[in-house]
């Protein structure tokens, strides 16, 4: 469903990512796995096409969208939950929903979205016109994903959800995770959290300083003595 | 008491313009960081848009924002795309120098077609008067405030309730993750910018009736709005019209119980005394 071919993204014409290729088959939960400054949250703002790569293409569903705008990756269903959620905090959480489903495609269809979004997160719903800014991190964890599924994504990409969790929270946030896989959601999840991401991925790549050091099935990783070592930075 | 009454109506008369003014400078601020030093230039341009279509097609100035609101708001539209965007995100005094700039070029660019001398457009409602016991407004201002407010509380709801509104907000709040919902940022600012010019277009016509007009005109309500932005905290839509009426009052009170220079220098007065109180300025955390 997507594919990463001989990626280069930098800032100010340094590159940071040096050749990483990826594949996401469709339905597949893959991890991104890395230490600090590896280049996960880099990857995931390429796919979203915040920044323009250097080289290499990123094909969805076999279309090249390498060119195309923030706001055309989102029509096409490619969403991400951001590091550090990003919730507008002087919106209330029904506003922060209806802008996550602003875009052309999914405007349409918003209310029905909202319904299926609160009955996933009840919580929420007892929220609804409350300011985001004044939920707690974990709350604002569950607006940031309902958010990006009132963008209808097709593929999530969910950068280190588990950030500044409560263990508690962690266990609920990786639950819905489980569960919108099992309703055949693509997803791409980053994290730094090793046995928590190997837990709940199919499959995992490994990114060092830039480079994927290591790919392949959750099981293979979690065995593998490289891991600990790109993850150590050694 | 009497004096006292008449000073207080026409501030209020009068300050909801300074607001409305404010308040497009104070959206297009909260969008892009860009602080336009022309604000007050685009005011005289519409006024001598206003002035041309009076002495071409003999327009009363309120029938003339039919027109003059859309040029203004493409030529907006076109100043922020090819002047302004390129500098947005890099030194904030760049982009003051180059809204500076754009204030010489307008002033000068009026003094050409028009000339230097002053001079006044016509309206039909110009001189009559609205009389309410002992206050006498001038129906142009009651027209002003009327206008006014209902342009805020159109801005209001539309901020609250549409999805432009709340794109607009997000930017706001977060230009990154605004993009991120597929709000096409560049474009929200532009358009914020076009409906800042486009505000400015009706206040030239409600401010016009009985004002003498001149090329050079534009500086002092560039800074009156400067005064009454910062003294509502920037993007603070209540703040905003609440400074409005403030500095249109001060100014008032100053005309009538001051001597001429003294009764100007009042809501500068007025301003510095309450930054020193409230630096955050008149805000209380409502409505962004
Ligand atoms: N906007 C930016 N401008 C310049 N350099 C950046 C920018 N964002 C990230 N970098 C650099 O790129 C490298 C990778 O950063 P990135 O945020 O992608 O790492 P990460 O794997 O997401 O780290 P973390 O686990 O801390 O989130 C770092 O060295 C960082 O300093
Ligand atoms: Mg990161």
């Amino acid at each position: 469903m997507l594919e990463i071919e001989h990626l280069v993204t930098g800032y100010g014409g340094v590159p940071v990512l040096q050749d990483v290729s990826l594949t996401l088959a469709a339905g597949e939960i893959v991890g991104l796995l890395g230490a600090n400054n590896a280049g996960k949250t880099t990857l995931i703002n390429s796919l979203s096409g915040v920044y323009a790569p250097m080289s290499g293409r990123i094909l969805f569903e076999g279309a090249d969208v390498t060119a195309l705008t923030p706001r055309e990756r989102v029509e096409l269903g490619i969403v991400q939950v951001p590091e550090g959620r990003l919730v507008f905090p002087d919106m209330s959480v029904r506003e922060n929903l209806l802008l996550g489903g602003i875009n052309r495609r999914a405007r349409p269809g918003r209310a029905r979205q909202m319904e299926h979004v609160l009955e996933l997160f009840p919580r929420m719903k007892e929220r609804l016109s409350q300011d985001a800014g004044t939920l707690s991190g974990g709350e604002q964890q569950m607006l940031a994903i309902g958010r990006a599924l009132m963008a209808e994504a097709r593929i999530l990409m969910l950068d280190e959800p588990s950030l500044g969790l409560s263990p508690l929270f962690v266990q609920y946030i990786f639950g819905i995770i489980d569960k919108l896989h099992a309703e055949g959601l693509t997803i791409l999840l980053v994290e730094q959290n090793l046995n928590l991401t190997l837990r709940h991925a199919q499959r995992c790549y490994v990114l060092e300083r830039g480079r994927v050091a290591i790919e392949g099935p959750a099981d293979a990783i979690k065995n593998d003595p490289r891991t600990r070592s790109a993850y150590l930075g050694l | 008491m009497a004096e006292f009454l008449q000073a207080l109506t026409q501030g209020l008369l009068i300050g909801s313009t300074y607001g409305l003014l404010a308040l497009g400078m104070g959206l297009v601020y909260g969008v892009s960081g860009v602080v336009n030093f022309a604000h007050g230039d685009f005011i005289a341009l519409g006024m001598f848009m206003c002035l041309a279509l009076y002495s071409a097609l003999s327009l009363d100035p309120y029938v003339s924002i039919i027109i003059t609101v859309p040029v203004m708001m493409g030529i907006g539209a076109l100043v922020y795309r090819y002047l302004l965007r390129p500098m947005v995100g890099y030194k904030f005094l760049m982009i003051v120098q180059l809204t500076l700039g754009l204030s010489l070029v307008l002033q000068n660019g009026i003094l050409m077609v028009f000339g230097g001398q002053p001079a006044r457009t016509p309206s039909a409602v110009e001189s009559k008067l609205w009389i309410l016991g002992e206050v006498v407004m001038r129906v142009p201002h009651v027209i002003a405030f009327v206008v006014s407010f209902a342009l805020a509380i159109g801005l209001y709801v539309m901020l609250r309730s549409t999805d432009f509104g709340r794109s607009i907000r997000a930017v706001h709040q977060n230009a990154h993750a605004a993009s991120l919902m597929g709000i096409d940022v560049g474009r929200v600012q532009v358009l914020t910018f076009a409906l800042g010019i486009g505000i400015l277009a009706i206040a030239a016509a409600l401010l016009l009736p009985g004002t003498p007009i001149q090329p050079t005109m534009g500086l002092r309500y560039t800074v009156i709005t400067l005064l009454v932005v910062v003294l509502g905290g920037m993007t603070n839509f209540v703040g905003i019209m609440l400074g409005g009426l403030v500095i249109g009052i001060s100014e008032a009170f100053g005309t009538i119980y001051l001597s001429d220079i003294l009764g100007m220098l009042l809501p500068y007065g007025i301003f510095v005394l309450i930054m020193l109180f409230r630096p955050q300025g008149l805000t209380w955390g409502a409505a962004r």
